[in-house]
């Protein structure tokens, strides 16, 4: 699946990188490399949403990263 | 009948009054003990006179003021401080004392209670750690003799190959833990959140170093289920809350959610407390009104955090199944309002940081920290340390119950004080309300419909059920408090009130049964009572006190229903049934006497 969205860190549980997608939700970021993570980049991702994934983060569905494209 | 009528006024006017007050007592005798730690001891004072005052002068001007000062030491000759006892006017005889020239100081006496304060260079940073009445809860327990299974990212436990221990775990006790991500035994921390987690609930403290931990005579059980990005699978987490519970494990801290439900780890959660763990689960960090799994499940505790105004934070989840809220920290002021606990450095495995974290995980270890202390303190099962738990929790906003806070705030130092009990304390405010509500029933019966007010209350056919409905028989614990097996059950069914029966039949999950909390029991007895003119009594009992007790649910808004699609529903429902039951006992009542 395709996601847009903008590149966030958010200060919670010692720091977590979150997609805030443009369809209102917040996905935790999984993979992608140091690019990615960049503070207020928009981007659009190609990945899929991990539904059965745990994780300390609890801010929202797992996003696994696989290929994404900053925009502008 | 004029007579009958006003003494009814009087007995509803008596009946609410006592209701009233037993109500406004639970947040002031609660929020008393919890905002200050030292009490006033009853009709006692004292008084320092300058120094050198002898006692022959104070005896002289202690008649003006009608009470009786000694000195209280043999320093009293010194310093001039004296006590007095049975004073009865405390605050009237303060204020003619220090008119006196010779006064320098005049007021109640005070009972300071013990507390610890652990040399940890930054234990003043640790807000929290007073938040939740550490430095008394310290003097109760430690945390000696339990085990607390932290399934995380692992912990800076031990050096193996590049991994370090972070210094502040250094002499805390380890207990043979596992990597489910790794398949082997060395659940080393390549993260920081575990590590973090686990200095909250056992940092070494006391130790002249970084920061203090909560159960720090407890052992921890490190089990690396999270990667190093901080995922994890259902099946590694079943396994390993599963491992815990076979290994020895009090207490389960499982600062993670998400991925839905999942039977499987619903099934291991059953099981651990099946066994006698408490399993403690964070409420989720998206800040909205659904809390994550494994929290929602009905055997775990679901954790919400707090911030240092002990408002919830923003990121908090919350929900129906929230069970206590905990310092989770609000970072939104600054770095201060965090947890501040050693970890390792996330960037480098062998680097010790001391770090300020904010999330529901950090909450979720205070409390089982807390529960740690609770099973060294001598609770055995899961049903008494989340008793003591709840019942110790500080209420927010007066409520014992709400989707934000769950029972409250957690307060270690209560918590404690209510393990080792023989006896728990009956309820009697729903008896009081039923009482209230059955003057009402009586009163809008004509004088030929009614039976007398007294006859009604002395015949046990009524009273009994009445009272079974509300309280449950009230000394059974005390009475039977040592029983085991069949007896046991028999006095916790005996000990609670009819509509918590639920609780034993279903579990204890957070969420009362709403068939049971609703009209259902009497309504079926009333049509019993059609055809056997003597079942009246005990049906109208059942009723008024049914009626009573969802009226003080309602009012206490305590707990949350099960199945309602929507919370909002719970306060409706318990209204309409409670003025169902009053018309079930009215008319019950009404044919009783028409006999």
């Amino acid at each position: 699946m395709k996601l847009t969205g903008t590149v966030s860190l958010r200060d919670l549980e010692g720091g977590i990188w979150v997609l805030e997608g443009d369809d209102g939700r917040t996905y935790e970021i999984v993979g992608g490399d140091r690019r990615l993570r960049t503070k207020g980049q928009r981007i659009q991702v190609e990945g899929e949403v991990d539904a059965g994934a745990a994780s300390l983060a609890m801010v929202g569905p797992v996003l696994k990263v696989k290929s994404y494209r900053p925009l502008r | 009948m004029s007579i009958l009528r006003l003494n009814g006024m009087v007995l509803l006017a008596v009946a609410l009054g006592i209701a009233a007050c037993s109500r406004g007592k639970v947040g002031p005798t609660k929020g008393a003990s919890s905002d200050d730690p030292s009490a006033q001891i009853p009709g006692a004072i004292v008084v320092d006179f300058k120094d050198g005052t002898t006692k022959a002068e104070f005896d002289a001007w202690e008649k003006d003021w009608g009470i009786d000062l000694e000195f209280n030491s043999i320093e009293g000759p010194q310093d001039g401080v004296t006590i007095a006892v049975g004073v009865e006017d405390i605050e009237g005889v303060l204020t003619k004392i220090r008119a006196h020239p010779a006064v320098e100081a005049a007021e109640p006496l005070k009972r300071y209670q013990a507390t610890f304060t652990p040399n940890d260079p930054d234990f003043p940073k640790q807000w929290n750690l007073r938040q939740i009445r550490m430095p008394e809860a310290w003097e109760r327990s430690r945390g000696k003799g339990a085990v607390v299974a932290v399934l995380d990212t692992g912990i800076a436990y031990d050096d193996y190959q590049s991994f370090r221990m972070v210094p502040d775990l250094k002499g805390i006790k380890f207990v043979k833990g596992y990597n489910f991500v790794a398949d082997d035994e060395h659940p080393n921390d390549d993260h920081g959140h575990g590590t973090h987690v686990a200095g909250t609930i056992a940092q070494a403290t006391n130790n002249k170093e970084g920061v203090a931990g909560i159960a720090f005579e407890a052992a921890l059980m490190p089990l690396k289920v999270l990667d190093q990005s901080g995922m994890g699978v259902s099946a590694d987490i079943a396994d390993a809350i599963r491992f815990a519970t076979d290994h020895g494990a009090n207490v389960i801290n499982m600062s993670l959610g998400g991925g839905g439900y999942s039977r499987v780890i619903e099934r291991a959660v059953a099981y651990a407390r099946k066994k006698g763990v408490t399993v403690v689960c964070a409420a989720g960090n998206t800040g909205v009104g659904q809390v994550a799994y494994p929290a929602a499940y009905a055997g775990a505790v679901a954790v919400s955090a707090v911030g240092p105004s002990g408002k919830r934070a923003v990121y908090s989840s919350f929900g129906k199944e929230l069970d206590i809220a905990a310092p989770g920290g609000d970072k939104r002021a600054g770095p201060e309002g965090g947890i501040l606990q050693n970890t390792i450095d996330r960037r480098n495995p062998s680097q010790s940081v001391y770090e300020s974290f904010q999330g529901t995980s950090m909450a979720t270890a205070h409390v089982s920290g807390v529960a740690a202390l609770l099973y060294a303190k001598g609770a055995k099962t899961p049903d008494e340390v989340e008793q003591a738990l709840f019942d110790g929790a500080t209420p927010v906003d007066g409520k014992e119950w709400s989707e934000e806070y769950g029972h409250g705030l957690l307060n270690a130092d209560e918590s404690l004080k209510l393990i080792g009990r023989s006896t728990t304390v009956a309820d009697w405010r729903p008896f009081l309300v039923a009482a209230a509500l059955l003057v009402l029933v009586l009163l809008t019966l004509g004088a030929r419909q009614r039976p007398g007010y007294l006859n009604i209350l002395f015949s046990p056919a009524f009273f009994i059920p009445l009272l079974l409905a509300t309280v449950g028989v009230f000394f059974a614990r005390w009475a039977f408090g040592g029983a085991t097996g069949a007896v046991a059950s028999a006095v916790d069914f005996a000990s609670l009130p009819i509509p918590d029966w639920q609780r034993i039949i279903f579990g204890r999950g957070r969420l009362a049964n709403p068939l049971f909390y609703s009209a259902l029991i009497p309504l079926v007895g009333s049509i019993f009572a059609v055809g056997w003119r003597g079942l009246r009594p005990v049906v109208a009992g059942l009723a008024i006190g049914f009626a009573g007790f969802l009226s003080y649910a309602a009012w206490a808004r305590s707990p949350g229903l099960a199945y309602l699609p929507f919370n909002f529903l719970a306060l409706p429902w318990l209204i309409a049934n409670a003025v169902l039951c009053v018309f079930v006992a009215r008319a019950m009542l009404k044919k009783g006497a028409g006999r």
